[in-house]
């Protein structure tokens, strides 16, 4: 045999490895409840400081009341506090995967292989914990309104906006998510297969 | 076609712990044959996985070639080795090492999408390849649903699902009774006849060193003696 009889394409299908990171999430599915809890509490935080800001602003908008700053401050505060969260639980995750690792690139997998895969992962609970998180904050940020100032709030809830906040929520979640799983997911595809391989047991 | 599948030259490797120098491989010269069984025996640390892993273009060995059917491993790029690990080599592991969130028939399917095989042909690879090793009855179980042995002759299955021409078994049963080691010792010499299949395997027991057809002992990082014709047991050559 000769280099040129390789023909150096070895192939992950983006279907097939969707497929497989949706079989991880499932079957590992106390990690993903860690994981997506992760996420969406921060998450939840966020919203729940966001939309109170946005409706009691509403509610205010004929007395001329302004944002609180500070609330500002706490929302960079519970973004931070979602990625440390995230990344412990990220390392712990890719860590557990090196035999995994391994085997694949004895099978066959590349680098970016890998990669993609925990990449796909992190980009569904990214995607899970935002939905959820957004839901969660959303009612607890409406029930303690309505307790507060009445049932009038309701009226003052901004339908359409509030689907742009899901959207820009949901990918505020998914950046959060896969950032943190990038980089140890991209230092464990980077292992030679025999190093991935020796850290089992 | 050259008659040796593997070659390796003066191939050494060095670990370097604490100031120390760890010869794991020191000066191996081998040659494997086409389509033999060849059992690598020796103690535990003495040099069985490292020689493993540069056969298998695991590892980057500190000196030395290894020919890989004519290729030298250590000129072969990322995208080379990888599709030599998929296509050419199956690998076989004393710890079973199967993805645990697949079922069987996925585990044997994996080498295959990354070959490019399409759904339909995989799957019906798969089942054949299961049905061979006797677990027709067990495609759709995970590998925590299986005993030991039935995971390592799924991951059997898997180490064939390309066709390779050398399956390299370190410790394959490693952790299984001696009962289930040797059906699979037997399952994989069957193999071996059937599809002319190259095996290496390594083991400290010498229980199931007899369906060979080489035994290479090794100690210290090496060769102490090469056994051909090892069930004839007439002719003895150095290494
Ligand atoms: N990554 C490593 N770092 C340092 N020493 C190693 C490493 N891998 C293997 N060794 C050493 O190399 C020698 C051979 O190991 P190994 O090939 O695993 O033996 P075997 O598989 O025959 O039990 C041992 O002394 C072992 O301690
Ligand atoms: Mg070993």
């Amino acid at each position: 045999m000769n280099t040129e009889q390789i023909d150096r394409k070895v192939k992950l299908p983006i279907s097939e490895a969707f497929f497989i990171s949706v079989r991880q999430i499932r079957i590992r599915f106390q990690r993903s409840k860690i994981m997506i809890a992760s996420i969406g509490l921060g998450i939840a935080f966020m919203t729940h400081l966001n939309i109170t800001n946005v409706i009691f602003n509403a509610y205010m908008a004929d007395a001329g009341t302004t944002v609180e700053a500070y609330q500002f401050w706490l929302l960079i505060i519970s973004v931070f506090v979602t990625c440390v969260g995230l990344i412990n639980s990220t390392l712990i995750a890719v860590y557990e995967r090196y035999t995994e690792i391994g085997t694949m690139k004895c099978l066959g997998a590349l680098d970016h292989h890998i990669l993609e895969l925990f990449i796909i992962e992190a980009f569904l609970l990214g995607l899970y914990g935002g939905i959820i998180g957004f839901i969660i904050g959303t009612i607890t940020a409406t029930s303690s309104l309505i307790m507060q100032l009445g049932f009038d709030v309701l009226s003052k809830i901004p339908i359409i906006d509030m689907f742009k906040y899901l959207g820009l929520t949901t990918i505020l979640s998914i950046i959060l998510s896969v950032g943190s799983t990038i980089f140890p997911a991209l230092r464990a595809a980077k292992l030679k297969p025999v190093e991935a391989l020796r850290y089992h047991v | 076609m050259s008659d040796s599948i593997i070659e390796c030259q003066n191939l050494s490797k060095h670990y370097h712990i604490g100031g120390e120098i760890i010869k794991a491989l020191d000066n191996v010269n081998i040659k494997i044959k086409r389509g033999d069984y060849t059992s690598l025996v020796g103690p535990s640390g003495s040099g069985k996985t490292t020689l493993f892993n540069m056969i298998g273009g695991l590892d980057r060995p500190t000196e030395g070639i290894v020919y890989l059917d004519e290729l030298e491993v250590s000129k072969l790029d990322a995208y080379e080795l990888a599709w030599l690990r998929c296509h050419k080599l199956g690998y076989i592991f004393q710890t079973f090492n199967l993805i645990p969130v697949m079922t069987a028939l996925e585990n044997i399917s994996l080498p295959m999408i990354f070959a490019g095989i399409p759904r339909k042909e995989r799957r019906k690879k798969a089942i054949a390849l299961l049905e061979k090793v006797d677990l027709g009855d067990r495609l759709h179980h995970r590998p925590t649903e299986l005993s030991a042995g039935q995971q390592q002759r799924v991951a059997l299955a898997r180490a064939l699902a390309n066709d390779p021409s050398i399956i390299l078994a370190d410790e394959p049963t490693g952790n299984l009774d001696t009962q289930t080691g040797l059906k699979i010792i037997h399952l994989l010499r069957t193999l071996n006849k059937e599809r002319g299949v190259t095996i290496i395997a390594a083991t400290h027991d010498l229980k199931i060193i007899d369906v060979s057809d080489c035994v290479i002992w090794m100690r210290d990082g090496k060769i102490e003696k090469v056994e051909r014709n090892f069930k004839a047991a007439d002719k003895t050559e150095g290494p």
